[in-house]
């Protein structure tokens, strides 16, 4: 008996204190740190890959302190796990903004997740970098997209599929969901512009977490067997990858056969494959961990020693975040200030150098300048740069090649001041 | 390192290959793949080594040394020109240059392959193979390759090698000619047929051949004979070159040629059947290695074991940590690696599910419902341990080589995997019927199950039994999950993806018998893919789960349903 | 008669709940709309909408335990009838919008502008009117409850079996929802709502009212589940859960009974699912995962199955821990969820309610002869 009501007790007093700490809000503090939140999924579907992204930015935060802070203030990460459940991404972006009373939040991967908080930053005026390659169409005066949109990693990967691999037929497979959708509708657009006929391009959609790939990878097989040069432009989410490739591997489809252009498939992918069946598949990006440069070199090593692995490795949106750390830093010693309004009118402008031995600037659309790399997969998990853009590509928030989005330009500076400004009716939006 | 492409060191047996002291990954893997690339040279091509090397000063070196120029097209063209020299000792050149090993001098424009000697590089020249001397390594530049390069390079490689001494390489590069051959490739064909002894190659010659002949504008009768052999050989590729040469035939042609599609499309659309249906065996020997442990800890003992896909994940993450070891401390039995995987994952999980049985379901049976609570939260209790452990990316776990690769049977292509797979889940399923059906343990997991209270009365220790049955159940999971490891994620996800579908075979099949489970997963995975051509992979699997909701209502115990008291229980 | 079944409803312990419910429903809003900002007693902005959310998420748990504790009817797919009502409303608050999208298109929502769609499907025509919508909320959950289990009920499915396929029912709908060509946002869902009924959904008076609806709702539910179990019907379930067959040798018709509940439930869910959405701010497929209706009935349990009150704590108990751990402990908090679970089934079987209960009064009997454990060793009911 009293072993039980031990253990009552215990339970009343979990939710007392459950219920007291939820309560409590955080006091105000001015002279204290700044507070900088880190939202990523650390359980669920998205921890693959989002873990390294949170321990990227505990890193970044680390080293600022080490160099005195911001402002004279440290820096205090606020971790929360949103545990891939979008609806948790949004209550948990308000309790980091209303109660831990975090400045500026670093976090998101997924197109839905970003949805998910975006009212939540536009209603209580704060900061998102998010840091993923994603689908375009969209820009948000409280958010800084520092992955790549559209035109920064899919067009100039088919444009050197075209040109310098002389493909000429086009297998656009991709997960069911909107960055696929929307690439894969941008992508249909930009080859029948370019004079390749319907029948050349299949399109194929696949579920999130698809394993059996064995039809899909016949259906590819068949495809490219009619003797035209055929790739495939993938927009594989994640965690399917890995099967898709076996199948491929297993299928005897050989890179120089039907070589595979992925966007979403990066070192840390790889660090999960057997990738000596995959060498010569390309991938898409705007940093590898191969590139050569001082600056990469330094950000490997502490890497490596603040996760305690040497094989650890780094990836694009690690650099993405790398990045919009930097320009906040910089927007806020600029405007002195970490006030939202302030960093929002000052970060417009500020360069920064990224990791490739270029330099990344933000733009009046809040998307970044960035450089684009083809790297051809290599058997060690890495990737080796086989063509680059020769300057650095403006990111676009609306693209070109779809037609309702095309008069659409995004300016966060005056006199425009809007993320959806119709070049056709001079209007912001439909005039609200 | 790299080899040398002086003739007189190409007899020399393979290089060493290097050992990774270089801090630049990039040229690392591409010296392993030069040392590949090589290796397979030495070793068909020998041949090659006693011909004389390229005149520096002749046209053809001329072409070599335009090789970095230019655009990946311009560069093509290059290969394509080489090509069209028929100087056969061009190979080793070209396989240099596909393996990324050529380099370019940029002080005297020479090409040459490097040999790293502490911080500099020996560069020899490849065009007379002689040693130029030493040099910084800013001093030479990578060719680069793409698969541009490569496919020129290889369609290269096989013209000039159309007339090796090896059968092998001959019917190799016949076949790499196939799609590309057309008009000009005629005399050279000619020329190789005509010294062909060899039957075999003959007829693969004769085919690519037939292509040039379709794609030149011979006469209607030799165009037509060109037809005949193409149809005669079938497949896609074949399908693709007529359908491409439909546009551009004489009318006196054409309707041979159409005969031929539809003939070919016919053959293709009988093989595409039985392919399909292949896999659907093979998707249905992975729901059966999925389900087939649930058939025991739910189907047998009532426990709705939501943790039963960790179970399937521990035994993938056996299977991991058995290849780190082996990779670190015996690279040699990596082949091995399943064979100490099966019997280690089947101990752990086993170990783990008896654990969970005494720790935790003891106290549940009869209520079967609450099982299903216990063991989601020992579900999530697991995954975040492994996260914790591991870490929450994918975790590498490689086929063996007897699990890569693929051979074809007819029209069927056959994964060699995928086929393992299939005989494995049908052996764990004989063993454990055998287990069910002919031990002694069998026996009495089978009466506890029945009648517990009786099975007790009788002399037999029904707690011992329940956790030898639990175990048992995991330890099957864990076993599937060494098998799941070769084609899918190894993550802590990895059991979340397997365990609904797991329940439906089991439930689909008829709870508490095993046979419902075999022949529910291949029934469920046959049809998901049947279904999956014409339907797309979404809804193919919703209109399985809607099927199998239909089905229940049908037979609502599934397909092999208890009989007797036993339903009841 | 329905106004004396439902003040049946309204027996002892159920005005406490629906008077707690009420003055919660008047006193939150109060707080956080009149006090000011800093105020001891005032209720944060954030915590409206949370506390909105757990309370929707009772609502669930609610109509869950209707079916299950009082019906035996474990459903692993209730999440699908939460989400379906959600998305009802997530389609009217996509009409709301107009052209006020990022495309300005006044009919289509910006994910159909941007993915070529040239008209409106015909399933979205009336979501403008919230009239229709709201009548969407309950009819496309009641509906697809009646079609299920007209067809499983008559065909006695039972226990485990039916457990199942509710799980694929939900697993089946969110593999469809996920699909973009279905036309409803595929994977990104409805969101980036404006307006309900004219009010900003972000407006703290629209938050307040929300609440106080989410509240009131719960009331309403919880009146309305009350009149059913104290009714002969309620007995009826509860003869049905017990033992179904003999129920049906003594001349009723269980799958009626079993029908009637699993609407009501059903109903229940997704207006519960309505009231959720404009909260959160956005509704997706992930609402259909057959991982949260099992959590759905972790809520029941840890709280206590089979009675009224028992969902509403547990479910309330159970988001509050995962609010609070997701925060102070990002890496362990799963370790305590999965410790709870196993906890509360190993030593309360039957919830907190349960274990309460059971404490106060030790001579009362137990309420179900399922629930009977192994040491008892009594023969196993019948179904």
């Amino acid at each position: 008996m009293s072993a039980s009501t031990g253990k009552f007790t215990m339970a009343t007093a979990a939710l007392a204190l459950a219920a007291s700490t939820a309560w409590t809000g955080a006091f105000a503090q001015d002279e204290g740190p700044i507070k900088v939140g880190i939202l990523h999924s650390l359980s669920g579907t998205m921890a693959i890959s989002e873990t390294t992204l949170k321990d990227v930015m505990l890193m970044l935060i680390e080293q600022q302190n080490e160099k005195g802070g911001v402002l004279g203030r440290q820096l205090e990460p606020v971790v929360v796990d949103i545990a891939s459940d979008w609806p948790l991404a949004a209550e948990k972006a308000r309790e980091l903004i209303e109660v831990e009373e975090v400045d500026a939040v670093f976090g998101c991967w997924t197109s839905v997740c970003r949805k998910s908080v975006l009212p939540v930053f536009e209603e209580l005026n704060s900061l998102l970098f998010y840091p993923v390659q994603y689908e375009g169409e969209e820009s948000q005066r409280n958010v800084f997209y520092t992955g790549a949109s559209p035109n920064q990693q899919a067009i100039p990967a088919v444009d050197y599929l075209m040109n310098e691999v002389g493909i000429e037929r086009w297998v656009l497979a991709g997960t069911d969901y909107v960055y696929p959708q929307t690439t894969n509708k941008i992508l249909e657009q930009y080859l029948k512009d370019a004079g390749v006929a319907e029948d050349d391009i299949m399109i194929n959609y696949t579920p999130f977490g698809h394993t059996d790939w064995q039809t899909i990878v016949s259906d590819i097989k068949a495809f490219g067997s009619s003797g035209k040069p055929t790739a495939v432009v993938s927009t594989i989410n994640g965690d399917a990858n890995v099967p898709f490739y076996r199948e491929l591997g297993n299928q005897g489809i050989d890179a120089v056969d039907i070589p595979v252009v992925a966007f979403s498939v990066g070192e840390e992918e790889l660090a999960g494959l057997d990738t000596a069946p995959l060498v010569g598949h390309l991938a898409a990006w705007n940093y590898f961990m191969s590139v050569d440069t001082p600056e990469n070199a330094e950000f490997i090593e502490a890497w490596t020693a603040f996760i305690g692995d040497e094989e650890r490795v780094t990836n694009d949106p690690m650099e993405a975040h790398y990045i919009g750390f930097n320009m906040w830093v910089e927007a806020v010693e600029k405007a002195e200030s970490t006030d939202p309004d302030a960093v929002i009118e000052n970060i417009v402008g500020v360069e920064v150098p990224n990791l490739t031995g270029g330099t990344a600037v933000m733009l009046a659309n809040h998307h970044i300048t960035k450089p684009v790399l083809i790297g051809e997969i290599q058997d060690d998990g890495q990737f080796d740069v086989v063509w680059e853009t020769d300057d650095l590509v403006e990111g676009d928030a609306w693209s070109n090649f779809l037609p309702e989005s095309a008069p659409l330009e995004a300016d966060w500076t005056d006199p425009i001041m809007c993320g959806n400004y119709n070049t056709e009716t001079e209007t912001c939006g439909s005039g609200s | 390192m790299a080899a040398s492409l002086d003739p007189g060191h190409r007899l020399r047996p393979l290089p060493n290959c290097p050992s990774g002291t270089s801090l630049m990954i990039r040229t690392f893997a591409a010296r392993w793949l030069a040392c590949l690339a090589l290796g397979l040279l030495f070793s068909l091509n020998g041949a090659y080594a006693q011909e004389a090397p390229i005149d520096p000063a002749g046209p053809v070196a001329d072409l070599v040394r335009q090789l970095p120029d230019g655009s990946y097209r311009d560069r093509g063209a290059v290969i394509g020109e080489l090509a069209a020299t028929g100087d056969s000792a061009l190979v080793p050149l070209l396989r240099t240059l596909e393996a990324g090993e050529l380099f370019l001098l940029t002080e005297t424009g020479a090409i040459v392959t490097i040999e790293p000697e502490g911080d500099e590089v020996v560069a020899t020249d490849v065009l007379t193979g002689e040693a130029i001397g030493t040099f910084g390594e800013d001093a030479v530049e990578e060719i680069r390759v793409n698969n541009l390069i490569r496919r020129e390079v290889r369609a290269a490689v096989s013209q000039l090698t159309l007339m090796s001494d090896s059968p092998s390489v001959r019917i190799a590069a016949a076949r790499e000619m196939f799609n590309g051959a057309n008009a000009d490739s005629i005399p050279m064909l000619d020329e190789a047929l005509a010294q062909e002894d060899n039957e075999t190659v003959r007829a693969v010659m004769e085919e690519v051949r037939a292509v040039a002949v379709l794609r030149s504008d011979a006469g209607p009768d030799e165009t037509a004979a060109a037809v005949d052999t193409i149809i005669e050989r079938g497949g896609r590729q074949a399908l693709g070159i007529l359908q491409a040469s439909l546009g551009s035939a004489s009318a006196d042609v054409a309707p041979a040629i159409e005969a031929g599609i539809a003939r070919i499309e016919r053959n293709l659309a009988l093989w595409g059947v039985g392919q399909n249906i292949w896999y659907g065996l093979s998707l249905g020997s992975v729901l059966l290695l999925a389900a087939i442990g649930l058939a025991i800890t739910f189907g047998v003992m009532g426990v709705i074991n939501m943790a039963h896909g960790e179970m399937v994940m521990l035994g993938a993450y056996t299977t991991y940590v058995v290849q780190e070891i082996i990779r670190n401390a015996a690279p040699g039995l990596f082949d091995y690696s399943l064979a100490f995987a099966l019997p280690l994952a089947f101990l752990v999980t086993a170990l783990v599910g008896i654990a969970i049985e005494r720790g935790v379901i003891r106290f549940l049976y009869g209520r079967p419902l609450e099982t299903l609570l216990a063991t989601w939260g020992l579900s999530l209790i697991i995954q975040q341990a492994v996260r914790t452990i591991f870490g929450a990316s994918n975790r590498e776990v490689g086929n063996p080589s007897w699990m890569s690769g693929a051979f074809e049977v007819g029209g069927l292509a056959i994964t060699n995997n995928r086929l393992w797979i299939i005989v494995f889940s049908l052996v764990v399923f004989a063993v454990l019927v055998f287990v069910m059906k002919k031990t002694a343990l069998g026996l009495h997991m089978r009466a506890v199950t029945q009648n517990r209270r009786m099975a007790s009365s009788m002399g037999i220790r029904t707690p011992w039994v329940d956790a030898m049955t639990f175990g048992l159940g995991s330890g099957v999971a864990g076993l599937a999950g060494v098998a799941l490891s070769q084609i899918s994620n190894v993550s802590p996800n990895l059991g979340q993806g397997y365990i609904i579908d797991s329940f439906m075979v089991v439930v689909f099949g008829g709870v508490g018998n095993l046979w419902g489970t075999l022949v529910g997963a291949f029934t469920l995975g046959v049809f998901n893919k049947l279904l999956e051509p014409h339907t797309g992979a979404v809804l193919a699997k919703v209109l399985v789960l809607v099927a199998i909701i239909l089905f229940i209502q049908k037979r609502p115990r599934g397909l092999f349903a208890l009989k007797g008291r036993a339903v009841e229980a | 008669m329905i106004s004396q079944a439902l003040l049946r409803g309204l027996n002892g312990k159920a005005m406490w709940v629906v008077a707690l419910l009420v003055a919660a429903a008047i006193l939150v809003p109060a707080s956080n709309l009149l006090l000011p900002a800093g105020h001891p007693l005032r209720v944060p902005n954030y915590l409206v909408p949370l506390m909105g959310k757990y309370l929707c998420y009772a609502m669930l748990a609610l109509a869950l335990d209707l079916v299950w504790g009082y019906c035996g009817i474990l459903s692993l797919g209730h999440g699908a009838f939460f989400a379906l009502g959600g998305y009802a409303m997530g389609m009217y608050l996509m009409r709301q919008i107009g052209d006020r999208g990022v495309y300005g298109n006044p009919d289509l929502p910006d994910f159909m502008v941007f993915l070529n769609w040239d008209a409106l499907p015909w399933y979205w025509q009336g979501f403008d009117m919230f009239w229709f919508a709201m009548l969407m909320v309950m009819v496309v959950p009641g509906l697809l409850a009646f079609v299920f289990g007209w067809f499983a009920f008559r065909s006695r499915v039972t226990g485990v079996y039916l457990s199942i396929i509710t799980q694929a029912m939900t697993y089946a709908l969110l593999l469809a929802f996920f699909r973009n060509d279905m036309g409803f946002g595929g994977n990104n869902g409805l969101t980036d709502f404006k307006d309900i009924l004219g009010a900003s959904v972000q407006a703290g008076g629209t938050r307040a009212a929300l609440f106080a609806a989410s509240a009131l709702m719960l009331a309403a539910a919880f009146v309305v589940c009350s009149a059913i179990v104290n009714s002969k019907l309620g007995k009826l379930m509860i003869a049905v859960r017990d033992a179904e067959s003999r129920t049906r040798f003594l001349g009723f018709r269980p799958e009626y009974v079993k029908l009637f509940a699993f609407v009501v439930s059903a109903v229940i869910a997704g207006i519960a699912g309505a009231l959720y959405v404009p909260q959160v701010g956005i509704i997706n497929p992930g609402e259909f995962a057959p991982a949260n209706s099992i959590e759905v009935v972790i809520w029941a349990a840890v709280g206590g199955r089979g009675s009224l009150i028992g969902p509403i704590i547990g479910a309330i108990l159970v988001n509050v821990m995962k609010s609070y751990f997701t925060v102070a402990y990002p890496n362990l908090w799963l370790f305590a969820l999965g410790g709870m679970f196993v906890f509360v089934t190993l030593f309360m079987p039957k919830g907190i309610v349960g274990f309460l209960s059971g404490r106060r009064w030790p001579g009362r009997p137990a309420r179900t002869t399922t629930d009977a454990g192994l040491d008892t060793a009594k023969p196993s009911p019948a179904e």
